[in-house]
């Protein structure tokens, strides 16, 4: 037997050509990422909730325990979507399952980062509205805290993708664990920054909302940030030759 | 038809503490093939390269007519896989799993899913983590099987299950093997249960296949030879004889080109044959693996 003689009836096997992707294929990888994960992102909608019930209440103590409640919820929620998705699906060996369906490693990353952007963006986005509601309609919060409560949960949102590409890049559980100690040191720095930043600072307890030059800047970095570190998470697994 | 379903040519793949080297495998379509080798040996990695799920770094891979690890996806719409290493979710029933894989695979056989699930004795409404590690060997059996898959991987498969989950398994696929011709690679450290089910055998160890053949042909052609050989006789050098030791006036020789004429030429050098031996697989691997550990060796 020769290789010539091996079957050509491949040719007739229906689906995407070698190469393009197979959105239905990646439709149903996210379906199954949401189909575990919904009851946790249920939960911490619930405790986004409360952390803004907390915010709009009178008093200051209420106020920081609602703002720090809102802000580990929202790190909380990062950090379990990338290890329950990526670092747990490796650790728990369900990749073999995966990928021994017609599913390319391209595939594979584009699922995880479509799972983890919308299931992210899901609670990432009502909590970022129910902020700037409650801080529009109660008048005892400023309005000037809008622009910084912006900057302050977008760069949660990178901090969270950040989490996501070194799991997904390095598949390794401490790594992932290195990456989040960093976006929470980072944080930490992050807001000292931000807040002592004039134009952001100053107007933070103003009751105008100002989006200064510098606020508009540092929102269009984060954005830019985590587009470049869409582009570098699929460049790097791209070059992968080893998959399990 | 006179076609292969996979073909392995000049394949290598290089990590820092393992070679996978030269590998020509091939896998005519319609045959059960056995794939021993010691824990270690390159079975696990030669079958990631048969699914794309590891790229090789030199030689080429055609599976079910596809070029791998390029077409992988095309190639895995017509493969099932069975891994000791892949699992299932533990948090979703097996019907879950069901539907999961039903809604990917056109081919689907809804009637065989339930029938297997009867045979292998599984609830679907049963969620995995509740299911013993025989069970959930099963149920990813079920999940390779049902969507008729035109080749089947099992990548040692019955690894870790009890003797008697293990018998259950090997049980249950020699039943569902029998329903129909299907391409099949089975790999496995233990060569009772390749032996069981297979039609054809390689064995590979440290990265290299060592010998690749018939089942019938391997145990044909391996003997074991016990002699009796006065102090001065000399036994004569016969072609295919991989391993000969001898304590006292008694020698052993095994052979894996055994014709019946050995005996005739060892007769004639004045030995006496107490008794020519056929050999299990496990002894014709074992000896197979230390013959050319030896050779290298020396």
């Amino acid at each position: 037997m020769t290789p010539s003689t091996l079957t050509t009836a491949a040719a007739a096997t229906s689906g995407p050509s070698a190469g393009s992707m197979d959105f239905a294929m990646i439709k149903r990888l996210v379906l199954k990422d949401w189909y575990f994960l919904r009851g946790p992102i249920l939960g911490y909608l619930a405790a986004g909730a409360l952390a803004l019930a907390l915010v709009s209440q009178a008093g200051e103590g209420t106020f920081f325990a609602g703002s720090i409640l809102l802000i580990t919820v929202l790190i909380t929620i990062g950090i379990h979507l990338a290890m329950a998705t990526v670092v747990e699906e490796r650790k728990n060996q369900t990749l073999a399952f995966v990928m021994s369906l017609p599913v390319s490693p391209a595939e594979y990353t584009t699922a995880k980062i479509f799972a983890n952007l919308l299931i992210f963006l899901l609670p990432w986005l009502a909590l970022l509205v129910g902020s700037f509601a409650v801080i529009a309609g109660n008048a005892a919060l400023p309005d000037g805290l809008i622009p910084f409560t912006g900057i302050v949960l977008l760069e949660i949102f990178a901090s969270s993708f950040l989490i996501l590409a070194v799991a997904l890049i390095s598949e390794s559980q401490s790594w992932t664990i290195g990456a989040i100690v960093f976006g929470n040191l980072f944080f930490q720095g992050f807001l000292y920054y931000v807040s002592h930043i004039p134009s952001i600072g100053q107007t933070m307890n103003g009751p105008r909302i100002v989006w200064s030059p510098a606020a508009v800047n540092l929102l269009v970095g984060e954005i830019v940030s985590i587009a470049l570190m869409v582009g570098l998470t699929f460049w790097l697994q791209s070059r992968k030759t080893d998959f399990l | 038809m006179s076609d292969l379903a996979v073909h392995f040519s000049g394949v290598g793949k290089t990590y820092p503490h393992f070679t996978l080297d030269d590998i020509h495998l091939e896998l005519p379509t319609g045959s059960i093939q056995g794939f021993i080798g010691a824990n270690g040996a390159g079975k696990s990695t030669t079958l990631r390269i048969l699914m794309g799920l590891v790229h090789q770094d030199r030689g080429t891979v055609q599976v079910l007519g596809h070029s791998m690890p390029a077409s992988q996806v095309a190639a895995k719409r017509d493969i099932g896989y069975v891994s000791e290493d892949l699992r299932l979710y533990k948090a979703a029933t097996l019907a879950w799993h069901m539907s999961f894989v039903r809604s990917i695979f056109p081919g689907w056989d809804a009637a065989y899913a339930e029938e297997l699930a009867r045979r292998f004795d599984l609830k679907p409404e049963q969620k995995i983590k509740g299911l013993s590690h025989g069970q959930r060997v099963k149920a990813a059996l079920l999940l390779a099987l049902a969507r008729r898959p035109r080749l089947l991987v099992l990548d040692e498969p019955t690894t870790g299950l009890d003797p008697v989950a293990r018998h259950e398994v090997l049980g249950a696929l020699t039943e569902v093997l029998a329903d129909e011709r299907r391409t099949v690679l089975f790999s496995s450290h233990n060569t009772l249960d390749v032996e069981q089910i297979s039609d054809r055998i390689t064995f590979i160890d440290r990265g290299r296949i060592l010998d690749s053949d018939d089942k019938e042909s391997f145990l044909d052609r391996w003997r074991r030879v016990r002699l009796e050989v006065p102090a001065n006789a000399v036994l004569p050098e016969v072609p295919g004889i991989v391993d000969a030791t001898r304590s006292g006036r008694l020698a052993v020789v095994t052979t894996d080109h055994y014709q019946p004429d050995l005996a005739a030429a060892y007769q004639k050098a004045g030995a006496t044959v107490f008794a020519v031996e056929a050999m299990t697989l496990e002894e014709i691997f074992v000896a197979d693996v230390r013959s050319r550990r030896e050779r290298k060796a020396a």
